[in-house]
């Protein structure tokens, strides 16, 4: 009995001084200052700086290999504590929010078919036969369930975007399987997009479409820094949009409509809203009225 | 003899699992092959086949002939030629709607003066499949050569998935080809193109395959038939009756035994494993027309201008196999066999079970297009999907033995890592689990959108 005791005993003294020795020798450095910029963030692992999770992403801040502004959920207020942590200078930082290339409601969509398959956009977008555009929107709101933040609802077939809920956290951008929504840099309340992603010849643009762009270029004409024509569709460039400029007159200019501004509603739309009692979807508040301009 | 025929069972060879589904094949069986009057407009899309479009080499308004080339293979990958189908004038490049609901950049041509030319010269049916094939030039066709002629002519796979065939036939000396398998099952319901071409031109089809099986070194081929086509049979076995090494094989009617992995355990008795190839086996599988192709591509120098195309269905007003030239609209083909009825609902792209719906007719007859099948609407299942009660009849139905319903359920609730461990990628897309769903779920559809996800998953 006592024998045993005794050799737990030695044995266990021996281990532990291993133990000791061992951290020590093989202890792994961590930064300090990345514990403190973990806690900076705000843990919604979302993915959206492009680390898998906030933590790793405070490591490679802390390790100089990523910036101080790429959480899109914390936006500015966490950038400039990072920033404040890692002694640095934030640049001038956008919340960068979703916005959808196509703004086309479901009527607006031509060569409907008699769909009867599974409604979610996934499976719609592997058979053809909702309707004639296979670029834009199916209109079954797969980004609208992905969304957490209940940002998103559908109204006549176009999800619309509550950017006071919005965090930026790209869900909805990976379960669009068309691809169209894009998250771009708000560097204004409101920002001025593309509604369509059909890179068709205009002719067969118009057959499928009612406002889809035709590539016409009369933006790229008339704002040619800022406008675009790729592959028959009018593209911005939002790295040298600043948000200040007044591009009304080539909003008006479109001719299919298909320029769109997503954000904030103008002071005029919102006095129009105040007194609109919001449509709702299943019980939501419902952000928008449409017919206007905008949406958002 | 075995055992099966000893004991009096099933003795044509078959696979496990498949569906019966009715055959609607009478409508058109008895139908001889009629040729199209040649449109004004066709429409050759550059993307027909698996892998990358073509590239356009044809200019805005210039004139060319038919079987001249309009767009040339990619250089990089897997890729067809295409070819003009009509003697006329370019128009500026367009995109058109293909029956997957893709789109695709496509060549227009405008028919220079109308009619004058097709009555003029020999029918395009005898140009591209009858008349006499002289052994002497079979003899002399060299196995390169024979590769090139296919791969010039822009030849595709014409059962559906549209592979460049002189990739199937190259063969390497690790791999070689033991066997030819030619596919005659046209198991799809409705469709009887290939029923068509086997009894009218049998000397086209074993040709080909002959000049096949010299392409990729093959010992023998089989050619498999079902056996609801017993003329088709006998008109194959008077044509490669004096051939040695030349096997007809009559197989059971089931679908899907058109199918390479369901076809091949039904006539040799052996599995392709499910992330291999025929080829692991040292089996090429082309389809009948495939063959009948290469044949004019070989000894004609036929471009692949024109395909046979089954228009059918109870939507349709006179149904009928018609000789098409590629690039034609559904529509038109639709009109040349005199319209649809009133209560046409649904025009599909192929048959029934794994055809795709169109809405736009415009949309142009492909390479892989078999068959249009305008459904009325007695046709048309109309039940509404209700909730999956667990059965298990999918299972009992997939001929390559899978779980469809977890597979579907794990793609509709967004775990593709479940999906692959139930072998998504393995399903051929047939459609007998659907077919059997008792509550209407579209499983194939789930599968297909699992699918797009795990490719667009992985080049992310």
């Amino acid at each position: 009995m006592l024998t045993a005791a005794g050799v737990m005993l030695v044995l266990g003294t021996i281990f532990s001084g291993l133990l000791v020795v061992a951290s020590r020798h093989l202890a792994v450095e961590v930064d300090p200052r990345e514990a403190e910029l973990a806690a900076s963030l705000p843990g919604a692992n979302c993915g959206n700086c492009g680390f898998p999770s906030c933590a790793q992403y405070a490591k490679a801040v802390a390790s100089g290999r990523a910036g101080v502004n790429r959480c899109s959920v914390g936006g500015p207020p966490v950038a400039e504590r990072l920033a404040a942590l890692m002694g640095v200078e934030v640049a001038a930082t956008y919340p960068f929010r979703p916005v959808i290339h196509c703004s086309a409601t479901a009527e607006q969509r031509l060569l409907h078919g008699d769909y009867r398959g599974e409604r979610t956009c996934a499976a719609a977008h592997v058979t053809g036969g909702v309707q004639g555009c296979t670029y834009g929107c199916l209109g079954f709101g797969d980004c609208v369930a992905s969304c957490e933040y209940d940002a998103m609802i559908l109204v006549d077939g176009l999800p619309q975007i509550d950017y006071e809920k919005c965090v930026g956290c790209g869900a909805c951008v990976r379960a669009c399987p068309r691809r169209i929504i894009e998250q771009i840099p708000f560097k204004a309340d409101r920002m001025l997009v593309v509604g369509c992603a059909n890179h068709d010849p205009g002719k067969v643009v118009r057959s499928v479409c009612q406002v889809g762009c035709i590539g016409c270029s009369l933006c790229a004409r008339a704002e040619p820094q800022l406008f675009s024509i790729k592959d028959n569709l009018a593209v911005i460039d939002y790295d040298v949009v600043t948000g200040h400029e007044d591009l009304h007159a080539v909003h008006a200019k479109c001719p299919m409509e298909s320029l769109v501004y997503f954000g904030k509603p103008e002071p005029q739309h919102e006095e129009q809203l105040a007194g609109v009692a919001s449509p709702g979807i299943a019980g939501r508040p419902h952000p928008v009225e449409h017919g206007l301009d905008w949406r958002g | 003899m075995n055992w099966r025929t000893i004991f009096g069972l099933n003795v044509l060879p078959d696979f496990a699992r498949g569906v019966h589904p009715p055959e609607h094949k009478s409508r058109t069986r008895d139908l001889p092959i009629e040729t199209l009057t040649e449109p004004e407009v066709v429409t050759i899309p550059l993307l027909q086949h698996a892998g990358a479009a073509a590239e356009c080499v044809a200019q805005p308004r210039q004139q060319v002939t038919a079987g001249e080339l309009v767009g040339r293979r990619s250089a990089s990958g897997i890729s067809a030629n295409v070819h003009a189908s009509i003697a006329g004038v370019v128009q500026a490049v367009t995109a058109v709607p293909l029956p997957n609901g893709r789109r695709s950049l496509a060549v227009p041509i405008r028919r220079l003066a109308p009619g004058e030319d097709s009555n003029a010269v020999a029918p395009v049916a005898d140009r591209l499949f009858g008349g006499v094939w002289a052994e002497s030039d079979i003899a002399v066709a060299r196995p390169l050569d024979i590769l090139h002629a296919v791969a010039d002519a822009g030849i595709v796979g014409m059962g559906g998935a549209a592979f460049p065939t002189d990739l199937k036939l190259r063969t390497t000396p690790e791999r070689p080809i033991e066997t030819l398998l030619v596919n005659g099952c046209e198991c799809e319901p409705f469709l009887t193109a290939d029923d068509r071409l086997m009894r009218e031109y049998p000397a086209a089809v074993v040709t080909g395959a002959r000049l096949a099986q010299k392409a990729c070194g093959a010992r023998q081929i089989v050619l498999a038939v079902e056996n609801n086509k017993p003329e088709a049979a006998a008109a194959l076995l008077a044509a490669s009756g004096q051939f040695a090494g030349f096997r007809i094989t009559v197989v059971s009617t089931k679908y899907p035994m058109g199918g390479e992995r369901q076809l091949i355990p039904a006539v040799f008795r052996r599995e392709v494993p499910t992330s291999g190839l025929p080829l692991d086996l040292g089996i090429a599988v082309i389809n009948v027309a495939t063959a009948a192709a290469i044949a004019g591509a070989v000894l004609r120098g036929q471009a692949m201008t024109h395909r046979i195309v089954t228009v059918t269905g109870g939507g349709v007003r006179s149904p009928k196999n018609l000789l098409v030239p590629i690039g034609t609209s559904f529509q038109t083909v639709i009109e040349g066999c005199g319209g649809v009825v009133t209560d046409a609902r649904r025009v599909l792209a192929g048959g029934p079970m794994m055809g795709f719906t169109v809405t736009d007719l415009t949309a142009p007859v492909t390479k892989g297009t078999g068959g249009i099948t305008v459904l009325s609407a007695a046709e048309i299942d109309s039940a509404e999907q209700t909730a999956c009660i667990r059965c298990g009849r999918c299972l009992d139905t997939c001929p390559l033995g899978l779980a469809p319903t977890r597979i579907a359920h794990a793609v509709k609730f967004g775990d593709l890592a479940l999906a692959q461990q139930n072998h998504l990628a393995a399903c051929c897309e047939c459609g007998c689990c659907a077919y059997e769903c008792p509550a209407r779920i579209p499983l194939v559809q789930y599968i297909r959108a699992g699918k797009v996800e795990l490719a667009q998953s992985a080049s992310e």
